[in-house]
């Protein structure tokens, strides 16, 4: 029976096997009592962890669980309290060190060791620098240089300092020249900024000055120029500046988005004016009227700019409240790692995309451009169009529903190849109807529509390299490119080019060819008779206006207003010669006592121009390359204008710059 | 002494834990559950009823986005999957309200939502909405990809997910974008440093492990569970593009250094034979598709688009690759149809099987069709004069989307290896002179074709 009982003993072995093992364990630690000391203490430790993790787990199921019933009676109605933000009290005034120096070839500017102007380019940067810091954070608000040796340079100035925040520190400088054209308005402003010398400012005198906007003045520095032909000494100013809390500088707003985005932008940067006023702060949101039926809602929009953020300012203002805009559809794209022109872009809630430069000048813009629409078709992958805007166009409240009724036709039309929102001959005295269209040879940019069959399949493959220094619209217009196809413009532009600073841009350059241009303030134009825009209802039309049209007195100045009949709204015909396609000698004599374009030929369709002279429509015919020639009256001595001697020539070619 | 002491403590720790322990267990049972329905014992489900905590939190969620216009549609697969059981019913009686909590219910961690980019105007005050509510909510942002096969432009990074989460349950909101190829694109989830990392358990969300790429979804809306939520038009399409929806990057920046060796080539002749390249691609993708036949880019585009994010300009032809399970009949007749000639036909559907078709001005097409043998992939050449066979051994590979020439398309997830085995380790290295039966790595002799058969087998229009 012993022998067979085997499942007995191996019953009790069970326990007896486990006490065993357990004290053999026990024993083998015993003689490594350290290990045996770890280990307890790490059970404790393990079982110490476990409470307090329970612990927490249910604290935090609880909460979760109450704050759900909390939640369940709020529901999701938000906007009920504005969250306090809480602001640190700013304990600790600093104070900056300031230092200014004035002089014929140098100007420089440092904040507390670091400097924050330096220029000492030859034959640059003449006439008064300005910084504006921040009070409460001592950073640089704005940088500007008004070259007040020229003329009109002091009225931008007084207009810069009058749009800066009280209590701003202003610090200005000035390099080699900063009095000639400094007229009295813009001393006295500075006079009551403090400057204690700017009324006896003169010719070649070195100045530094440092003040508060509407406050104390931190310090002054002058030294007078000697004679006519010498400069002043350059002169030093050394100054402490006591900043002031972030209470103090920042405006009372109250908290929403909108102003969020404001404050943002308000206290990194100055000159905008009264987007950062804290009493009477002007909308970053304009809430336009939506366009009924608009066929361009979902067209993208691309907006090229470089480092003029003023201008992009003026422009965004202007596009956001045209009617029909989307802004979700805006991008711009900034040539160049400028922080200014991106927050700009932030105010206003748009996106924004930076470019690194490629090449220089000319090619630069051109790859910028091509970077630009690439991306664009890239992050609208539906889109059939892109809308291609500067950052130097105010764009008319009608824009967009300019393009809404006309875009069609470059779906309908393949003799089309753009819709641009500029008339190039549109001057104040040349354009008068903002329901006309016409159909001309030459692309006029600022502000257009580009199709994405256009753009894909011909322009972005062999569009310019950039060691090819070319104007990507002077390239656009190239027959190779063109093809043959026209652009649809609007007798009265739908854009403004307000820019004076350029690549391809100055003052008088502006003056002269841009500024009485003329552009659309009415809103909702309805647009006349679109469909007979399109290619050959086009002819029928034009041949319609030759036939109703009264041939004008030939034996008459061309020039002279009285080569129009004293009247209204009719429709008139004149001839000029013109010996074959590519002669427009006489044209541009016309266009040149015309006052309108004449820098190249812009505006013509088929050897014809048309356009307003004392409000009625002129149509210009060029005899015989134009096709329509056919209708001149035999009777009809084609006017023939001799061009003006060769090197009068050269001179406006030279200038001839794309726009 | 010490000893018993230590004991002791450890004895008082052991019971204090195991009373929480016990305390948890009870809370769970008597507090949690009843409310939180299928988080913590999978079991519910349907006894639950409407309580569950999920359909609280997802309906929460589907309130807070509807008031900020976020038009989001549901893509989480397991809801998906039981909704799809019972779609007819469930789209039959509109307004039928199930008396259980069926779907929205069942045991999950988070719930999958999708919002296309462009349909949503990025109102940042959902978000503070969201905190007001409860939420907790995470974004994951990163590069636009979109921009990214652009020389230096750098935009602002775009949100590719969100998740919110409330009390034990968490919405992941993917972002969708359209790209160029008609199709849109969600972002592969990636971490940053300073992201909190057990926010949610990450590896267990349905989308974010790679990016993806979808057909663009048509959504209708059903009232589930009592909420009103969008959905996919087409479910099982939905769920079957959801399984192998992977998505590869084109390598922009190996391409760009590429380029920087060996300056592309900016000749009017290359820019032509893009041109013609692509188009000819366009149409054989979409004659393709409408046979529903998958393929992917093979050989010489491959490594085009591998290599250099291009069309090769001095390759002469597009080549594509066709598993032979997918060989349709109809493919000739349909590429002819579409205005691309049978230029010549090798082999035959069992063995080495490649067609020709003539596109415009000497570009032609070319598709391999591919044999799978136990641990290599092969495709077959023949040289026409000769009735020689050669076999092109590849290692195995699966599929992934790509975009290509404004095209989404198939590659070879494995790439490197692909591109590798057809074009060795020096395939950096752009060559101009190709022989298709001795230049590649992988070619192998593979016999004659039977001279009875040479009429069949090979064709030459």
């Amino acid at each position: 029976m012993d022998e067979w009982k085997p499942n007995a003993p191996a019953k009790q072995f069970v326990p007896r096997k486990n006490r065993s093992w357990y004290l053999a364990w026990k024993y083998k630690l015993m003689n490594q009592r350290a290990v045996r000391r770890l280990c307890q203490m790490g059970a404790v430790l393990f079982l110490l962890v476990t409470v307090i993790v329970n612990i927490k787990l249910i604290l935090d199921t609880r909460r979760a669980a109450s704050e759900e019933e909390e939640e369940s009676a709020q529901d999701y109605d938000e906007g009920v309290q504005h969250l306090e933000t809480p602001r640190r009290p700013t304990s600790s005034r600093k104070v900056l060190d300031i230092e200014v120096y004035s002089s014929r070839a140098k100007v420089y500017v440092a904040v507390d060791g670091t400097t924050v102007l330096e220029d000492e380019a030859r034959e640059q940067g003449r006439g008064i620098h300005i910084i504006v810091l921040n009070q409460a954070t001592g950073h640089v608000m704005a940088k500007r240089v008004f070259d007040t040796y020229s003329p009109h340079e002091d009225e931008a100035m007084v207009l810069f300092l009058n749009m800066v925040a009280r209590g701003r520190i202003l610090i200005f400088s000035i390099k080699d020249e900063g009095s000639f054209h400094l007229k009295d308005s813009a001393k006295s402003l500075l006079k009551s900024l403090g400057s204690q010398v700017v009324s006896s400012l003169s010719w070649r005198d070195m100045w530094s000055f440092v003040g508060k906007k509407g406050g104390e003045v931190y310090g002054e520095k002058h030294s007078k120029s000697p004679a006519l032909s010498t400069w002043g000494d350059p002169v030093l100013l050394k100054t402490e500046v006591q900043l002031t809390s972030v209470e103090d500088a920042e405006c009372r707003w109250p908290d929403t988005e909108l102003n969020r985005r404001r404050r943002r932008f308000c206290t990194k940067v100055e000159g905008y004016g009264s987007v950062c006023s804290c009493k009477d702060p002007t909308p970053i949101e304009f809430n336009p009227d939506p366009l009924k039926d608009n066929k361009v809602l979902n067209v993208p929009v691309a907006v090229i700019a470089g480092n003029r953020p003023n201008y992009l300012y003026r422009m965004l203002r202007s596009l956001l409240s045209a009617q029909g805009v989307n802004p979700q559809m805006i991008t711009v794209f900034i040539d160049g790692y400028y922080e200014e022109p991106m927050d700009v872009v932030e105010l206003f809630g748009l996106k924004g995309i930076q470019h690194t430069p490629i090449s220089i000048k000319n090619a630069r813009v051109s790859q910028h451009y091509k970077a630009s629409l690439t991306a664009t078709f890239n992050l609208h992958p539906d889109a059939k169009f892109a809308v291609v805007l500067e950052e130097d166009l105010d764009i008319s409240i009608d824009f967009f529903s300019f393009l809404s009724q006309s875009i069609y036709l470059l779906e309908e039309d393949d003799s089309l190849y753009c819709i641009s929102a500029w008339n190039d001959q549109g001057y104040e005295h040349t354009a008068e109807d903002p329901s006309l269209l016409y159909r001309v040879e030459t692309m006029p940019g600022l502000g257009w529509v580009l199709s994405k069959s256009l753009y894909k399949d011909e322009l972005e493959p062999k569009w310019p390299t950039p060691e090819k220094l070319w104007d990507w619209d002077m390239w656009m217009r190239m027959p190779e490119q063109r093809k043959g196809r026209e652009c649809i413009i609007p007798d009265v532009s739908r854009s403004y080019h307000f820019g004076i600073v350029g690549l391809n841009m100055n003052g008088y350059f502006h003056e002269a060819y841009f500024k009485k241009h003329k552009f659309n303030t009415v809103p909702n134009v309805q647009l006349r008779n679109v469909e007979s825009l399109k290619k050959d209802a086009y002819e029928i039309e034009i041949h319609r206006l030759l036939a109703e049209a009264a041939v004008l007195d030939h034996s008459k100045n061309p020039c002279e207003d009285s080569f129009l009949p004293d009247t209204e709204g009719k429709t008139y015909v004149m001839y000029i010669r013109m010996e074959q396609e590519a002669d427009f000698t006489t044209w541009t004599q016309l266009a040149k006592c015309l006052h309108v374009w004449d820098l190249d030929v812009r505006g013509n369709h088929k050897g014809l121009w048309r356009l307003f002279r004392k409000k009625n429509h002129v149509l210009v015919v060029g005899v015989p390359a134009s096709p329509y020639s056919s209708k001149k009256p035999s009777a009809v001595t084609p006017i023939y204008m001799e061009p003006p001697a060769k090197e009068e020539v050269a001179g406006q070619v030279a200038a001839a710059e794309q726009t | 002494m010490q000893r018993i002491n230590k004991n002791v403590v450890l004895a008082l720790l052991t019971l204090t834990s195991s009373v929480f322990l016990l305390f948890q267990l009870y809370y769970y049972k008597y507090y949690l559950s009843p409310k939180n329905g299928a988080v913590f014992s999978k079991v519910k489900g349907s006894q639950s009823g409407q309580d569950g905590i999920q359909w609280h939190v997802i309906k929460k969620f589907l309130g807070l986005v509807s008031s900020h216009n976020a038009p989001v549609y549901l893509i989480d697969p397991l809801v998906l999957g039981l909704i799809q059981k019972d779609y007819e019913q469930l789209s039959s009686s509109s307004d039928g309200m199930s008396p259980e909590c069926k779907y929205f219910c069942a045991a999950r961690d988070f719930t999958t939502f999708a919002l296309l980019d462009k349909t949503w105007k990025h109102e940042v005050s959902l978000f503070r909405a969201a905190e007001k509510m409860g939420f907790q909510w995470l974004k994951i942002q990163n590069k636009d990809p979109r921009l990214e096969g652009m020389d230096d432009l750098s935009g602002i990074e775009i949100p590719l997910h969100y998740i919110f989460k409330l009390a034990a349950h968490a919405i992941h909101l993917v972002v969708f974008y359209e790209r160029n190829g008609n199709y849109v694109w969600h972002g592969p989830l990636r971490l940053k440093q300073n992201i909190d990392r057990k926010f949610v358990p990450f590896r267990k969300l349905h989308f974010g492990r790679f990016a993806g790429a979808y057909n663009k979804p048509e959504v209708l809306q059903l009232s589930i569970d009592d909420l009103k939520v969008q959905i996919p038009k087409n479910l099982s399409q939905f769920l079957e593009e959801m399984s192998h929806s992977r998505f590869l990057e084109c390598r922009y920046r190996e391409a760009r250094a590429f380029f920087q060796l060996y300056p592309d080539d900016a000749s009017l002749d290359a820019v032509e034979f893009r041109k013609k390249a692509k188009a000819l691609l366009h149409l054989a993708a979409l004659t393709l598709n409408n046979l529903g036949v998958r393929f992917w880019l093979s050989s010489g585009t491959c490594l085009g688009w591998y290599r250099q994010c291009n069309i090769i300009p001095y390759s002469k032809d597009m080549d594509l690759g066709v598993f032979i399970q997918d060989y349709k009949s109809d493919i000739i007749p349909a590429f002819q149809k579409a205005g691309l000639p049978l230029k010549h036909k090798f082999g035959k559907v069992e063995d080495s099987l490649e067609l020709s078709f003539q596109g415009e001005d000497d570009v032609k097409l070319d598709i391999f069709f591919f044999y799978e043998d136990d641990d290599h992939i092969w495709n077959g050449g023949t040289q026409a004069k000769s009735g020689k066979k050669f076999k092109y051994l590849f290692p195995k590979f699966t599929l992934c989307w790509t975009e290509f020439v404004e095209l989404k398309v198939h590659v070879p997830c494995e790439t490197l290896q692909y591109v590798e085995a057809n074009y060795g380790k020096d395939w950096k290295v752009p060559v101009k002179v190709w022989d298709w039966k001795n230049s590649p790595s992988n070619v192998q002799y593979n016999g004659m074709w039977p001279v009875d058969e040479w009429d069949d087998v090979i064709q030459v229009y």
